[in-house]
């Protein structure tokens, strides 16, 4: 059963070349059809190849599938060829059974939209670039992966091109996220000359034996910061967070899929993937812990003070996935892979349900606008309200509370974990509770500000509650000691990721902390439900004072960080591109042309039709040759 | 005569039966579609006897003291099987362009068996008299040829221009052989790899101006600069699936020649002939590319381009080591797929009284026939080496193949010059993908045999540039039977 594994990417390869070439002669239900069953196609197999992997391990928990050679030339073998481990096998699953349910979704909610196909065709390549990037077994196939849902994200941002701001959004996403790539690929050029391989396991193992056994040299860190620098670009984590929240510009289900559940999560993916690099450095893996604490912070306030539901999901997006840096720069690999996944299924549970409230009110995203709705939308209000929970961990019975709870303890014990780090990340939790029930009392309480225009259909309904469904059961695969001590998860991942390592000594335990995550939740819960529920005047009193509007507006501009951006990097260089309009590069170029041209004329007045100078010339050449021979 | 000689001259020897039972049937009775057909029979019993000639090699025929004429090996082998298959996609292309001229047809099937005869006798040979033999018969075969449509004066003309200079460079070919001959006193190249090899040239002036002149000789069939004048001009005149053979077929059977022949009596190891062909790899890409820079008929353009494709497999030939001969092998098949597709398209398009040619001819064609453009596409992408066709993996292989033995600054020029390419290649895409302005006249519909055959050749393209590694194989192990 495993050797069908290459089905997984294939299939939705071939709906999107499918979709590209006939789609605007299809009717849409053939549309929806393909586009929708090729992932679930994709999806049963990824299932079918689960169990199989599951029932009857391969030797080494691993299996590679060699599909072919591309090329041997000069010792240079890069391999088409899938590797399957635990890490891409949950991962695999996630994206493409999440993909599935959002896909299912936008056949209803794409169904009134000009560019069905083409928004289906896009879908499925990212949907096979992704598992491309996860399932790769070389450097060469990861970074096919890596710039091919690259690609698929600025598509689908500017999605809705005609609007101009969609398409900057898409090329501000493209550019930022194009400075981690660059930094990405250096990185893995600089591990490529050092070990002479591609394939990324060799890789590893080379490391391990050349850099583990003496104190680490210049060149890991290097290479662990320059792949760190990647992943933040990718996983919009500091200093590079600032292209997610415009790429909400895209549709919906886009949102939920490519900048919540899946692709945001590569840089997750590359670092968990290359941990061995991590862990031989020290300073690399610090460097990952101290970017997610931080991030988890800055965007956790950001959220806070969005208007816009998607805004504000996107900056929850931004600050969880710092969760999941946090978890792999303490060396608590398998508590970020369970973060991943319990993270995909509510966030992408928020996303569609955002969208659904979304198109209840005339495409409005201010939540101020809305309001009220739990009556009128009863399935989004109690889909959303558990997604929101389990965002913020409602204890004992969401899956974030397990994820984020395990996280939050590893910050403290594991071997890279320190007290502060671990109050960071309570800090955060408080955040996540006060802007998740913001949402939540904004959108679906209080009086009803605006009337309902659309309601969901079966297509919209049932993908969003097996959403919320996980989002409450994916936890209990993997509980504290106290609570039962279900140890599935991360038993399955010690096969691919080394355990967390405990740190000794420590003041607390990990009840201590669970109780303390409890009482962040609830402190939260009740923070918002004063603010912006019970007393809303309240919120006059924190922003009326100069102080606090000056807060208020530093967090809603993301700290000032487009700002600044602008600032230090756009302006100058649209400065430099006004005053170079003729540009001296250009120039350079210019002259080749006009080099070449010349060369052109010169080289065609050689060219007379003449029969004798042909062979003036011919004869010319043998003399010229005959005296070099003899000469030389 | 042995058994063992005939199965191992066989292919040979069916092609040459092949071409007087066509002429035969043409006498008693003329029918296009039989002779046609016939060649191809011929073509395909030839290439079916290969493998039977396999079983024996390495066999060397007409041994006598004065050395063997040919040798059967399975290099030679992989060559003619490589010059059948082209062949055969220019009888099917030839058939369908012929079909609509009024002249006689079935005769120029004769003389393309011939021709093909001559290109496999020059895969073959391993001697100067065979290897003269070779190269005449396919020589004449092609003056014809070239000027096949009488009633055309662009086709007589191009007839013409080639005879006068294929004949006087076949002569400095053939002083070049005497003065090696003087030499050492013998014209086998075994006997010559073993004095060469040893040092003992008494007069070493003889020895590198008789392969400087012999240089001449390789240099005008292969059209490498500065020899290559002639290019266009026959390129444009020539019917075009004659074209197709001579930028093809000719020019790999002779650099199947040259390859054997340099490697196996070590000649490219002197300085003096590495420097000569270096700075003829480097005037045929610089000639080639920029030539082609501005041109406004295709033909002409591909002349140019196959000028320039020829010094780049000249570089992969002066790359030292066993690299070098398989870069060429894989480069001369890529090239076979992507120029016979090429101009596959151009003979598929050509009106009754003049080739398609002129930039103006190609304009929307992806938008009026969406198959030939795409497959025009296809051939110019594998010329400009864009990846995922055979032409990429190509100029990969070459690039690989010169930096490893270090001529660095030949592969720098040849990436510089490949830029310069990809201009004109996109100029003629440029006019394949534009809306056409009015709509001009076009050939009639491709017949099923030329579409089955552009279609085989586009998947060819494809396939040899994704999975590389069946033909790969091959080329290592047919280069490996060149001993050197």
């Amino acid at each position: 059963m495993l050797d069908l594994v290459w089905l997984i990417p294939a299939l939705p390869l071939a709906g999107f070349l499918l979709l590209a070439l006939f789609g605007p002669r299809l009717s849409r239900r053939a549309v929806a059809l393909v586009g929708a069953g090729v992932v679930l196609a994709s999806a049963v197999v990824s299932w079918l190849v689960a169990y199989s992997f599951l029932t009857s391990p391969p030797p080494g928990a691993s299996y590679t599938q060699n599909l072919w050679t591309w090329m041997d030339v000069a010792g240079f073998q890069p391999r088409m060829a899938l590797y399957l481990d635990p890490l891409s096998l949950v991962m695999m699953l996630v994206v493409t059974s999440v993909g599935f349910l959002i896909h299912w979704y936008s056949t209803e909610f794409m169904a009134g939209d000009e560019g069905y196909s083409r928004f289906f065709a896009y879908m499925n390549i990212f949907v096979a670039s992704m598992l491309v990037l996860i399932l790769g077994d070389n450097l060469l196939l990861l970074y096919l992966g890596w710039e091919g849902v690259g690609l698929s994200s600025y598509l689908l941002i500017g999605f809705w091109y005609t609007d101009p701001a969609n398409g900057r959004a898409a090329r501000k996403a493209f550019y930022v996220t194009r400075v981690g790539d660059t930094a990405m690929s250096v990185g893995l050029f600089l591990l490529f000359t050092q070990f002479g391989t591609l394939q990324i396991q060799d890789l590893m193992r080379k490391a391990h034996d050349q850099w583990g056994m003496v104190p680490p040299g210049g060149i890991a860190t290097a290479a662990g910061l320059l792949l760190l620098g990647g992943a933040c670009g990718k996983s919009a984590q500091l200093p590079l967070q600032v292209w997610l929240p415009d790429a909400m510009a895209g549709p919906t289900p886009t949102s939920a899929l490519i900048h919540a559940a899946t692709m945001v999560t590569a840089g997750v993916y590359l670092i968990a993937r290359t941990h061995v690099l991590f862990e031989i450095s020290p300073t690399a893996e610090l460097a990952v812990a101290v970017v997610g604490a931080a991030t988890l912070i800055v965007a956790g306030f950001s959220a806070m003070t969005q208007w816009d539901i998607k805004k504000s999901l996107a900056f929850s997006t931004i600050s969880q996935i710092g969760y999941m840096f946090l978890a792999l720069g303490v060396g608590a690999w398998s508590a970020a892979i369970f973060h991943f996944v319990t993270h995909a299924f509510f966030k992408a549970l928020l996303f569609l349900g955002a969208g659904i409230v979304i198109e209840a009110c005339h495409h409005e995203h201010s939540m101020f606008k809305m309001g009220g709705l739990r009556k009128e939308l009863p399935v989004a209000f109690w889909t959303f309200t558990i997604g929101g929970c389990s965002l913020a961990g409602l204890p004992l019975v969401t899956a974030g509370f397990y994820s984020k709870g395990l996280i939050i303890w590893s910050a403290y014990a594991s071997k890279g974990g320190a007290l502060g780090l671990w109050a960071a990340a309570v800090f955060g939790a408080l955040l996540t509770s006060i802007y998740t029930f913001r949402m939540i009392f904004l959108t679906f309480f209080g009086e009803a500000k605006s009337e309902v225009v659309k309601r969901p259909g079966t297509a919209m309904k049932v993908p969003v509650m097996i959403l919320a469904f996980f989002a409450v059961v994916a936890g209990f695969v993997e509980t504290p000691g106290f609570l039962g001590g279900v140890r599935v998860f991360s038993d399955f991942m010690s096969q691919a990721l080394p355990d967390a390592v405990p740190r000794g000594s420590l003041a607390m335990s990990e009840w201590g902390s669970e109780a303390v995550v409890t009482l962040v939740f609830f402190a939260g819960l009740v923070i918002a439900y004063y603010f912006f529920l019970k007393k809303p005047a309240l919120q006059e009193f924190v922003t009326a004072p100069a102080a606090g509007r000056a807060l208020h507006r530093f967090w809603f501009s993301d700290w000032g960080m487009d700002w600044l951006y602008d600032k230090v990097f756009v302006q100058p260089i649209l400065w430099f591109a006004r005053i170079n309009k003729s540009d001296f590069i250009d120039a350079f170029y210019g002259a080749v042309a006009a080099v070449t041209r010349a060369l052109w004329v010169i080289l065609r007045s050689t060219q007379t039709g003449r029969v004798r100078w042909y062979a003036a010339v011919v004869v010319a050449g043998t003399v010229l040759f005959v005296a070099l021979a003899l000469y030389l | 005569m042995t058994v063992r000689n005939l199965t191992a001259l066989a292919p040979l020897i069916i092609v040459s039966a092949t071409a007087l039972a066509v002429m035969m049937a043409a006498a008693l009775r003329r029918n296009h579609a039989a002779a046609a057909l016939m060649t191809l029979g011929g073509i395909a019993a030839a290439f079916a006897s290969l493998r039977a000639a396999a079983v024996l090699r390495p066999l060397a025929i007409g041994s006598s003291e004065a050395g063997q004429l040919l040798v059967i090996d399975g290099y030679g082998l992989f060559f003619m099987g490589l010059i059948l298959l082209g062949s055969a996609a220019v009888v099917v292309l030839a058939h369908g362009y012929l079909e609509r001229q009024a002249e006689h047809r079935e005769e120029f099937y004769i003389l393309l068996l011939v021709a093909v005869l001559g290109s496999m006798t020059l895969a073959a040979s391993s001697h100067f008299v065979s290897f003269f033999l070779g190269l005449e018969i396919l020589s004449v075969a092609l003056y014809a040829m070239n000027a096949y449509l009488r009633a055309r004066a662009i086709s007589l003309e191009a007839g013409i221009k080639y005879l006068v200079l294929a004949a006087a460079s076949a002569t400095f070919l053939l002083f070049g052989m005497a003065l090696l001959y003087a030499e050492f006193g013998t014209m086998s190249f075994d006997y010559l790899a073993g004095q060469m090899t040893a040092g003992i040239y008494p007069n070493r002036a003889m020895v590198t101006g008789g392969i400087a002149l012999m240089v001449t000789g390789f240099g005008f069939k292969l059209a490498l600069a500065p020899f290559h004048l002639w290019t266009p001009d026959i390129y444009e005149g020539a019917p075009a699936p004659v074209t197709a053979f001579v930028a093809t077929v000719s020019k790999g059977a002779m650099f199947a020649l040259l390859l054997r022949y340099f490697y196996s009596t070590g000649a490219y190891r002197l300085h003096s002939v590495f420097v000569v062909l270096a700075i003829i790899a480097a005037a045929s890409m610089l000639a080639g590319n920029l030539g082609a820079l501005l041109q406004n008929n295709l033909k002409r353009i591909l002349a140019y381009s196959s000028i320039a494709h020829m010094g780049y497999v000249l570089v992969a030939f002066l790359a030292a080591g066993d690299l070098g001969p398989e870069a060429v092998t894989f480069y001369l098949i890529a090239y076979f797929i992507t120029t016979l597709a090429a101009f596959g398209v151009v003979t598929a398009l050509s009106p009754a009284d003049r080739d398609a040619g002129r930039l103006g001819d190609f304009e929307g064609l992806i938008w009026k026939r969406p198959a030939l453009g795409g497959v025009l596409t296809l051939a110019l992408f594998s010329l400009a080496g864009i990846p995922a066709t055979a032409g990429f993996f190509a100029k990969f292989y070459v690039v690989a193949a010169g930096a490893d033995s270090g001529i660095w600054r030949l592969i720098i020029l040849l990436v510089l010059t490949s830029v310069v390419g990809l201009f004109y290649y996109l100029r003629v895409l440029v006019a394949v993908f534009s809306r056409p302005l009015e709509s001009r006249e076009l050939a009639p519909q491709v017949p099923f045999a030329s579409a089955f055959v552009l279609a085989g050749l586009s998947a060819l393209l494809v396939w040899v540039g994704v999975f590389p590694g069946t033909i790969l194989r091959a080329v290592k192990a047919a280069v490996g039977s060149l001993r050197y």
